[in-house]
């Protein structure tokens, strides 16, 4: 628990939090300040929009224990302000809110807009307001509002009465189950080319365990039984940190030397999970060998939530690399590298380009 | 959604912070803007996050030699409006504007988006481009990388345990040179599906065309603009990017090119 000291609409705070409650938190849970909503809690929505310092910001990914020291000002502590005042006339008059549940944001990025660009013309206002998001009113009426206090001259207001809400907050939603894997889920199709001949390598893939000890990261927690395999595959990647702990079955046709591995897996730190099929086929290429293995994925959970587009296709190449070093290794008894997963492995390309795709380009 | 349980510091000094972070599982906090959602996600579950925006030398900015020194800890904001001298003939302010909302440029760092690696990111690009080095300092002192190379991978960085990145150093433009600086994403404040950026800058012989939010790092061309030769780049360096993702690399380069008033044809 840490001490902190601060200002909040005006008058000193002091409070005892754990590091990781946010600021959001603090003030609607202690202070109960419950103006500032939340609405995404990882910046995008603008709804927990506060002054820290009198500059706007979000509550939800600002630290209570980091804004020791400082000045913060909510919806509430905007009851007297005579901009406010003018703001929240205009937004009755425009008919700038519906639910309101993105008001206490949009009203203070307003008054931000306001006071900082009093020149501002249509478009920039439309830009500005770009960081608060409002599902309700399709924006009209809010950029309609905020156009009207522009250059005005702040007149003076009477005291409005002091407004205070108090309210449980509702519990959190239960993680998702994991996803069944949708039909027409991406595929993702990797080669790779190994300098041993094809039925070597084929008895590498028949054994399920030394399989695993070539995916980086991918450790094995029992003993593989009729093909049914119980393991782990640990993700490291930035300040990303991930174990999915989960169970596959691996089916083997012998006579196209083929196989196919489904499996499902949680990682319960971020309540993500996984869902994915690998397939693969060793054929003969020259007088080496070549594998071709094709991954479909669907994600579901934090990392799918957190994730968007443009993350990570040179990992591919990278990973697949180590996978068919590793694999290079074992085929001539040399010891396997069994690191973590820095940047991943097969599996973790796959999930990444999943996650790509559903949230990226195309 | 909560973070894990974590420890708190914010060391006064860079000596104090370094040692802070030779701990397992301790981590930088700068503005929080991508740590943030990672830790409410628990994506990131450090045990001690460590505060550097009190350290006073990161929040410096001045002129110094023939360039400009940026402490790792000025925001966004303070860029977008002028709190910093300008050596870059405005493409700072500019770029600055361009990320994210104001509310997350009032407390968002240059060095956090640095550090924090994601490809998609604008300094990374836009401080390529203008031939930026990151400094960074550690437990065995200090070096300096050009920004181009910083990036090892998506998230990934030249950072090693325990260092810090103290701040980038930018070379001043001479007062002739133009640049072009061309993000495409969907919405404003989004991070882009891709980025050109180019500088001409005739009295330091340079031209050149980066391309980012790639898959990496981003490309960096040096040399005259020809379409030819960024369509082989995007190729050769763009990993596996899709013809859609191709396409939108070379019209955002060409763009950034034309802005730049560099000859296109
Ligand atoms: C809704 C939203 C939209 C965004 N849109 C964009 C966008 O369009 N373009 C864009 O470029 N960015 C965007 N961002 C990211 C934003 O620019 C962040 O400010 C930036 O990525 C991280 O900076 P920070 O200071 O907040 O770092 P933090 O979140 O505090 O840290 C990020 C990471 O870097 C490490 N770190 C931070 N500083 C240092 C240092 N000096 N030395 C070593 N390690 C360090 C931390 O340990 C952490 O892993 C967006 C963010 C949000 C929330
Ligand atoms: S709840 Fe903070 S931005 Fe959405
Ligand atoms: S009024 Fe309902 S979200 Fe904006």
């Amino acid at each position: 628990m840490k001490s902190i000291a601060l200002t909040v609409n005006g008058e000193a705070v002091r409070g005892t939090v754990e590091p990781r409650t946010s600021l959001a938190d603090f003030l609607r849970e202690d202070l109960l300040l419950t103006g500032a909503h939340l609405g995404c809690e990882q910046g995008v929505c603008g709804a927990c929009t506060v002054m820290i310092d009198g500059a706007p910001a979000r509550s939800c990914i600002a630290l209570a224990v980091a804004c020791d020291g400082t000045e913060i000002r909510t919806i509430e502590g905007f009851d007297d302000d005579p901009r406010m005042a003018q703001l929240r006339a205009a937004f009755t008059k425009e008919h700038a809110l519906q639910c309101g549940y993105c008001t206490p944001g949009m009203l203070i990025s307003s008054h931000d807009i306001v006071s900082r660009l009093p020149d501002a013309d249509e478009a920039r206002v439309r830009e500005e307001l770009s960081g608060n998001l409002c599902r309700c009113t399709g924006y009209v009426g809010i950029v309609r509002a905020v156009r009207s206090c522009l250059g005005e001259t702040v007149p003076e207001v009477e005291k409005a009465p002091a407004f205070k809400v108090e309210r449980d907050m509702p519990a959190p939603a239960p993680a998702a189950p994991p996803a069944a894997m949708p039909s027409g889920a991406p595929e993702l199709l990797q080669s790779f080319t190994v300098a041993h001949r094809t039925d070597a390598v084929w008895a590498v893939f028949q054994d399920i365990e030394a399989v695993a000890t070539c995916m980086p990261g991918v450790s094995l927690t029992a003993k593989p039984t009729d093909g049914h395999v119980e393991g782990q595959v640990a993700i490291k990647l930035g300040p990303i940190a991930a174990a999915f702990a989960g169970t596959a079955q691996v089916t083997l046709d012998d006579t196209q030397r083929s196989g196919v591995i489904s499996g499902q897996g949680r990682d319960s730190g971020s309540g993500s999970s996984v869902r994915g099929e690998v397939t693969f086929t060793v054929v003969p290429f020259g007088a080496e060998t070549r594998v071709d293995v094709t991954v479909a994925y669907a994600l579901t959970g934090a990392l799918g939530q957190f994730a968007r587009g443009g993350i990570v296709n040179d990992l591919a190449s990278r990973l697949t690399a180590d996978f068919s070093a590793n694999l290079q290794a074992r085929l001539e008894g040399r010891a396997v590298e069994t690191t973590e997963i820095a940047g991943g492995s097969l599996f973790f390309n796959a999930l990444w380009s999943v996650i790509r795709r559903l949230f990226g380009r195309g | 959604m909560k973070p894990v349980a974590f420890d708190y510091e914010r060391p006064a000094s860079l000596e104090d912070a370094i040692a802070l972070l030779s701990g397992a599982g301790a981590r930088v906090l700068a503005g929080g803007q991508s740590l943030g959602p990672m830790l409410n996600l628990r994506l990131a579950q450090p045990e001690l996050l460590v505060d550097i925006t009190y350290i006073p030398e990161l929040k410096t900015a001045e002129r110094q030699g023939d360039g400009l020194w940026l402490g790792a800890c000025v925001t966004h904001a303070e860029i977008e409006d002028g709190a910093v001298p300008d050596v870059t003939n405005g493409a700072l302010a500019f770029v600055a504007g361009g990320i994210a909302y104001r509310a997350v440029r009032n407390r968002g760092t240059v060095g956090g988006s640095l550090a924090h690696a994601d490809p998609a990111a604008d300094w990374v690009t836009c401080l390529s481009a203008l031939g930026a080095d990151a400094v960074i300092a550690g437990p065995s002192g200090e070096r300096r990388v050009p920004v181009s190379e910083f990036l090892s991978g998506a998230f990934e960085t030249a950072l090693e345990v325990g260092e810090i990145l103290r701040g980038v150093w930018i070379p001043t433009l001479s007062s002739a040179a133009s640049w072009g600086y061309y993000k495409f994403c969907r919405k404003a404040g989004d991070f882009a599906e891709a980025i050109g950026a180019v500088l001409q800058d005739p009295e330091r012989g340079i031209v050149r065309t980066v391309l980012g939010a790639t898959n990496a790092r981003p490309i960096v061309i040096d040399g005259a603009y020809g379409d030819e030769s960024v369509r082989a780049s995007i190729d050769s360096q763009g990993g596996d990017m899709d013809a859609y993702d191709r396409q939108v690399h070379f019209v955002t380069a060409k763009r950034a090119a034309m802005i730049a008033g560099v000859r296109v044809a």
